[in-house]
């Protein structure tokens, strides 16, 4: 494995397994110092809720604010138990902190769409005990029984005698309260602020509008200096040599930082270093992945497939390989995702100011206790000793819960003596990604007489995803949960079912992106249905409808996808591609509907219809699977990156396309809330979008397209023909 | 290095700097405005769209040599008093995820209806080639149209 950093894999997993048990203790004071709304000074009832005198409430988001519109909705369940006055609530970004840690994971981070649905029981019981404990205290005051006293927006009543106290009168009387073993959970019938159609207005959005949003790369701290950094220009590259005399006298330069697989150079102004960047002359070891290029790399994916060795079953119901050697009808495919980018609009960037007494972190990330323990690791230092502040997101889709980029501000702090802000150039940030990698699934499926598949068989090679992100190791020719997400557990309805899978081991540093597995694998196994559905001369929707038909909750997401999409009544000219996922504790029907003009495609509107048990906040959940939709289309229709001479070709965004305005379609959102656990709805939206596509594609043109990105095998938007 | 003089919202701005530093920069670090944001640093992406003389330009490639004179506007300045109307489209639309693209966005959009009171839709989808990675375009367009019309 390449040196991409200074911490290995390796070493990052063993920095977790060491770190761990060694954290800061729980402060309820806000450490978030950009919150827009300061935090009220309180007393706190427990980890989450605070309360001040005159009435304002604190509550602590555990998560980051990437645009998920977490620091609303989260807050919003605490307060809706709590029984608070919304509009005197304020909401703080948590510390770092054993309390905001996931539930079961026992490591605070924010992804996988685990915010809401892993958090939800926790927190709802948090708001209910520290109502509890108010009401506890009016009770004392008003020398009444609480069962006898009502919480509501704020304040405790005596109905009887119309008596009432504020939550600012209380809260000091009620930090001393027991807390409730088992404080009793409002029926959702009494929900206020959350559920039931309703929406909060998002309280990110006003300062991202007005642009006074404090994003990472947006933080001043007293005496701080700017660094910018080059990696080797090869995979696994390391520095040779550093000439820096090649920099001496450069306006504003302050300190040349050597990291091993990189160069930063520390200026007064980021401009300044950024020009000095250029000027520095570096030697480079070109490293074990020096001359890699797409052709190595099929042929390691080539060569993983063909080998008997590597392989580790994740599911296997029935026996798919001995009903597909005795099938009369076996369709065989193999379908292809590409490498692709993260690329957040905000340039990964960090700042640190690394003293003798401790170091602070002002950072964008989704990986804040990971940050946290890379950076003890790096600099030697006890994690109590360092704080991590987390600013808003310039997105994240995974990327951020790495903190490569914070250990190298905070050696560049260390050795400029000042506090660093460190920015990547664009270039950096999809040149020296951890990527998505490329997904191949070889699929097998046996048609039975009813032209329902009677055994489906996965050969799926991929590279972990997991591995960087684990708390625990991930070993090679073992099965990485996380890559094999999709093929395995769906609810389709197959006697003989089995996912085989091979962990391909890369010179290419790779990690988790939003839709994690299931982006890669609904392509291949939704466009494999299509395929099947056509194969038996049925309908695709009627075809998915036959192998859901004892999941109730799954078959109304279809159908009403259906119904609103107009399946089968397409106006002329038109077509339709269906697509369906459990993913991320949700299901997800998506219909495309687009025509052709011209040779290219015009894609006219998508359908999304999502169950994700409950809608917590509509108009968000409208937003994120809307937004999820384009994100969807940019994977299915543009982007990808490539290898040649031992690095990525595309560096920016006229080589790794997006979508842009003019594709985005229609969109048709709408909810159902009949799974009965809460599902997560940040990266759902995208899921099905390649398949929904690739199988409208067919519809219109008789073309199976099997690889990704569509415009790579040919198949472009009327706004997209040139292609670079 | 080299003196620049020009107007930053309304008020003089005087820098002392190398002439070859993109305005982006200078407004960020030296000038103290944030809301104009980096993205592509090759006017890709237009996060860092500004006004400079009622025209938007990308900033991260628009050289402090090239403003001399002249009159910029940033989101901190696009209204003088409160919110722009597209600011406030912006927020009943709930437009932002991330947000971190959107005070380049709204500069476009505000360059466009500045110049064309009532674009069509084949008009913003000409003008607004800026990059949102959160994919809010199409409540980005619902935006524009809502504060455009009478």
């Amino acid at each position: 494995m390449l040196a991409e950093s200074q911490l290995s894999r390796r070493d990052v997993i063993n920095g977790l397994a060491a770190g761990a048990v060694v954290l800061v203790a729980g402060r309820l004071a806000p450490t978030q110092v950009f919150a827009q709304a300061a935090a009220a000074a309180g007393t706190a009832l427990n980890a989450w809720v605070a309360i001040a005198p005159d009435g304002i409430v604190t509550l602590q988001c555990a998560h980051s604010e990437m645009g998920q519109g977490i620091m609303t909705t989260f807050a919003a369940i605490i307060a809706d138990e709590l029984e608070a006055d919304w509009s005197k609530c304020e909401v703080v970004f948590s510390p770092v902190a054993p309390a905001y840690r996931h539930p079961v994971y026992n490591w605070q981070f924010t992804g996988n769409a685990e915010s809401i649905r892993s958090y939800h029981a926790l927190i709802r019981k948090m708001g209910a005990a520290a109502r509890e404990m108010l009401i506890a205290a009016a009770a004392d005051r008003m020398r009444v029984p609480p069962s006898d006293l009502a919480a509501r927006e704020g304040s405790v009543r005596h109905p009887g005698s119309g008596r009432t106290l504020g939550y600012g009168e209380l809260a000091a009387a009620a930090a001393g309260k027991p807390v409730p073993a088992e404080p009793r959970v409002k029926p959702e019938s009494e929900w206020r602020l959350v559920g039931g159609g309703r929406s909060l207005p998002r309280r990110d959005i006003p300062a991202k509008v007005e642009g006074s949003a404090i994003f990472g790369i947006d933080v001043k701290v007293p005496g701080m200096v700017y660094a910018a950094i080059a990696s080797a220009p090869t995979l696994g590259g390391k520095i040779a040599n550093v000439d820096r005399a090649s920099v001496a006298g450069t306006a504003g330069v302050l300190a040349v930082v050597p990291l091993d697989y990189a160069v930063a150079v520390v200026a007064e102004h980021y401009w300044q270093a950024r020009l000095a960047l250029e000027k520095l002359k570096v030697t480079w070891q070109p490293g074990p992945g020096g001359s890699f290029d797409d052709a190595n790399l099929a042929a390691m994916y080539a060569a993983a497939f063909a080998s008997d060795a590597g392989w580790a079953t994740a599911e296997a119901h029935g026996d798919a390989p001995v009903t597909l050697s005795s099938a009369q009808r076996v369709i065989e495919a193999e379908y292809r995702s590409p490498w692709l980018s993260h690329a957040p609009m905000e340039p990964m960037n960090a700042t640190v100011s690394v003293t003798s007494d401790g170091v602070t972190v002002w950072a964008p990330t989704q990986g804040m206790q990971m940050t946290q323990i890379v950076l003890a690791k790096v600099l030697n230092v006890a994690p109590e000793k360092i704080t991590v502040h987390r600013t808003f997101l310039g997105g994240g889709f995974g990327r951020r819960l790495l903190a490569d980029f914070v250990a190298q501000a905070a050696l560049c702090s260390k050795a400029a003596g000042r506090p660093v802000k460190l920015i990547w150039s664009r270039e950096e940030d999809i040149g020296r990604d951890w990527y998505r990698p490329a997904f191949l699934d070889h699929a097998r499926a046996a048609l039975g007489p009813d032209g329902l598949p009677a055994a489906i068989h996965h050969r799926l090679v991929a590279p972990s995803i997991l591995a960087p992100v684990s708390p625990v190791p991930v070993e090679p020719g073992t099965v990485d949960g996380l890559a094999v997400e999709s093929l395995v557990e769906h609810p389709y309805k197959i006697a003989n079912r089995r996912t085989d899978y091979h962990m391909l081991q890369v010179p290419i540093p790779t990690m988790v992106l939003r839709t994690t597995g299931h982006g890669p694998n609904n392509f291949a196994l939704e466009s494999l249905i299509d395929e099947l559905a056509h194969a038996a001369g049925q309908d695709p929707y009627q075809y998915r409808r036959r192998l859901l038909a004892e999941n109730a909750a799954a078959l109304a997401v279809v159908d009403r996808a259906a119904a609103l999409a107009g399946w089968g009544k397409a106006e002329a000219g038109r077509v339709h591609g269906m697509a369906f996922a459990d993913c991320f504790g949700s299901y997800l029907c998506q219909v495309a509907e687009l025509s052709v003009i011209d040779g290219a495609i015009k894609l006219h509107k998508m359908v999304s219809v999502c169950d994700p048990g409950r809608v917590l906040d509509r108009v968000n959940a409208t937003s994120l699977i809307e937004g999820g939709v384009v994100w969807g289309l940019s994977a299915a229709l543009y982007s990808a990156v490539t290898f040649a001479n031992g690095h990525v070709r595309e560096r920016n965004f006229d080589g790794f396309r997006v979508v842009t305005l003019p594709d985005t379609p229609e969109l048709v959102t709408d909810f159902l809330q009949n799974r009965p656990a809460i599902g997560g709805l940040g990266e759902v939206g995208p899921v099905c979008v390649p398949a929904a596509l690739a199988n409208a594609v067919f519809a219109a043109t008789g073309r199976r397209v099997r690889s990704l990105p569509l415009a790579r095998e040919g198949v472009f938007t009327i706004y997209g023909k040139t292609f670079s | 290095m080299a003196k620049f003089t020009f107007t930053l919202n309304g008020a003089p701005a005087t820098v002392d700097i190398d002439p070859s530093t993109p305005l982006l920069w200078v407004l960020r670090d030296h000038l103290g405005l944030t809301g104009t944001k980096f993205g592509c640093g090759a006017a890709q992406c237009g996060a860092c769209t500004v006004h400079v003389d009622g025209e938007a330009v990308r900033s991260c490639v628009y050289t402090i040599d090239s403003v001399e004179g002249a009159a910029v506007t940033t989101i901190e300045g696009l209204s003088k008093d409160g919110l722009h109307r597209l600011q406030k489209a912006w927020i009943e639309h709930q437009v932002p995820q991330c947000g971190y693209c959107q005070p380049g966005f709204i500069m476009a959009a505000a360059a466009l209806i500045a110049q064309q009171p009532k674009p069509s839709d084949a008009d913003i989808e000409a003008s607004i080639t800026n990059i949102c990675r959160c994919g809010t375009y199409a409540r980005i367009k619902q935006a524009i149209r809502s504060a455009v019309m009478p």
